[in-house]
């Protein structure tokens, strides 16, 4: 039942270019495809091992202009762009992970928010690297043997197969044992040790594997606006990421994506009242809290723990 | 038999104030040997230091020889030392057979590459553990709650799902701090009669409680803490007789003290 389900959706946003010939649309959908990864690459960090993390922001940044400069400044490819952009990520996270990581749980949430601060400073003021306010207009379609991913609906294609690929290998990461293992360590940290795992190999892992794909999905956003400036940094972002965590339920990979795909869509949904549609979107926020305190990963797991009743 | 687990001259201080001045104690190998102590003598800081949850500030753990003085817990748990917690630690949101699993999977052959590519090295490993996970269920009463989330268990079987997590690695020693504390009287019983058949099995145990009764019925020697050193060391039926033992324990004369545990159900 689930497989078939996955299959379809798959199949249902791999055929989107062909159902509609609205760049609107399709525009909203790569930002679903991007910010539905980039949360859940959060959910790694914080749904499963704990660490409540803004400098995912950071790295959000640091993808795209990493991107951005590889090809405008240093004459690279878009895809060499994005190698750089998770790479340059992976490497920033364990090199800030390593000390931080080995603080109590409140002072790593600073850290990360000072990273996350620092990386706007940069972009707005390292004028000669990053163009300073005025940002890098123009980023070029990417290329790919003789295909150009220059119309919205082709680029679309590059969003769909990021968000694929990295969601299909969350999955797996997270359904493994070690996924098991980083849940664990978020609910009691000396119980580990006492078991003898070290948490820090799994807590660096998850920080790391989730800059580079938050990164690379920075890159791919940026090529999709066509501009980077400092406005990529905006805690908007942040926001958003985090509130499609939240919404999902923090530790639950499926509840996540649910969450993703629905509130990437549901600012749109609003625009029919210009005036309230902030007001109204903040008011579902509040009920959707309301109704399911844990989530959409939560409501489900009730769900099934109520078709199961297990204790006699 | 030989000591597994030897414990010399232990030392430790919190800013100034002596926790353990100079234990020493052997658990010989297929012991159940206990540790009584009244509340501060330093039962509890002796678990931390040999299971590497604190540092050590002068004398040496040996585990089957080896030193392992100022090893971290992960460490110390992977030479062979497995250890509970006085106030139970489980991971409340997991299920009860999850909580069992995760212990054993440091000790099993499969890498983070097999994890992550379902390798048949992982099946193995996860089947093995899954069979081990079904008997250790079973030896403690829980089986029916495999499927259960930890969180949702009595009092006294989380401190029975935390002993039967402790033995899913095989370790050489578990070190038991306090297993039946806030355990319904009526239960002790029959955790009583687990550790035997545990123990008649082979496992080594070293247990600490300040339950008299419990220990005295369950281990075959029993070492004796006071003010962070040791008052003595013998078996059950010796330091039931050591007046100075029940004096210290329960801070009455002796007459009174012997008066009151021949009264004990």
């Amino acid at each position: 039942m689930k497989p078939l389900a996955v299959l379809f959706c798959l199949l249902l946003f791999a055929a989107l270019p062909w159902l509609t010939s609205s760049n609107y649309v399709i525009a909203i959908a790569i930002s679903a495809c991007v910010f539905t990864t980039a949360a859940a690459a959060l959910n790694l960090v914080y749904g499963f091992t704990g660490l409540l993390s803004f400098a995912q922001l950071g790295f959000w940044g640091i993808g795209g202009y990493a991107a951005a400069l590889s090809v405008v400044t240093f004459g690279e490819s878009f895809w060499q762009g994005l190698f750089w952009a998770g790479t340059l990520n992976a490497l920033l996270a364990l090199a800030i992970g390593y000390p931080a990581l080995r603080t109590k749980a409140h002072a790593f949430v600073i850290v990360s928010l000072a990273f996350a601060l620092l990386v706007t400073l940069i972009a707005r003021d390292w004028v000669s690297l990053t163009r300073g306010p005025l940002g890098i207009p123009g980023l070029p379609a990417p290329r790919l043997f003789a295909i150009e991913f220059k119309t919205t609906g082709l680029y679309y294609w590059i969003a769909y197969a990021y968000a694929a690929a990295s969601l299909g290998f969350l999955y797996a990461l997270t359904t493994s044992r070690i996924g098991r293992t980083l849940l664990a360590i978020k609910q009691n940290e000396p119980l580990v040790r006492a078991q003898g795992i070290a948490p820090m190999p799994y807590k660096l892992a998850a920080f790391a594997i989730g800059a580079a794909i938050t990164g690379i999905g920075g890159g791919i956003y940026a090529f999709h606006l066509k501009i980077i400036d400092p406005l990529f940094l905006d805690f908007y972002y942040m926001q958003t990421f985090l509130i499609m965590v939240i919404i999902g339920g923090a530790g639950s990979f499926w509840g996540v994506v649910a969450a993703g795909i629905l509130m990437s869509t549901l600012p749109e949904l609003l625009r029919f009242s210009a005036d309230f549609r902030m007001i109204l979107y903040g008011a579902i926020l509040l009920l959707a809290m309301l109704v399911m305190p844990k989530g959409v990963g939560g409501l489900l797991a009730m769900r099934r723990a109520r078709l199961k009743a297990v204790r006699p | 038999m030989t000591a597994l687990l030897e414990i010399r001259a232990l030392h430790k201080s919190f800013a100034g104030v002596r926790a353990l001045s100079g234990v020493s104690l052997a658990v010989k190998a297929g012991s159940i040997t206990g540790l009584i102590g009244p509340n501060g003598s330093g039962k509890s800081t002796l678990v931390d230091l040999i299971s590497g949850f604190q540092s050590v500030d002068g004398g040496n753990v040996l585990l089957a020889g080896v030193d392992i003085t100022g090893r971290s817990p992960q460490k110390v748990a992977r030479a062979g030392l497995k250890r509970t917690f006085q106030t139970v630690r489980l991971y409340e949101h997991l299920s009860l057979s999850d909580n069992l699993l995760i212990a054993a999977q440091q000790f099993d052959p499969a890498s983070w590459v097999d994890e992550l590519f379902r390798t048949s090295r992982y099946a193995r490993a996860a089947a093995e553990g899954e069979a081990r996970c079904h008997q250790l269920l079973e030896r403690v009463g829980l089986s029916r709650y495999a499927r259960l989330e930890a969180g949702l268990l009595s009092y006294g079987e989380k401190k029975l799902a935390a002993l039967a997590a402790a033995l899913m690695s095989r370790p050489r020693i578990v070190v038991l701090d306090e297993p039946v504390a806030g355990v319904n009287p009526t239960r002790i019983g029959a955790v009583v009669d687990i550790l035997r058949r545990l123990h008649q099995e082979g496992q080594t145990f070293l247990v600490i409680e300040h339950n008299v009764e419990f220990i005295t019925r369950l281990c075959d020697f029993v070492v004796v803490l006071d003010q962070g050193r040791k008052l003595t060391e013998g078996t059950p039926a010796e330091i039931k007789r050591d007046s100075r033992v029940l004096e210290a324990y329960l801070g009455l004369s002796a007459e009174m003290a012997a008066a009151r545990m021949e009264g004990a159900p």
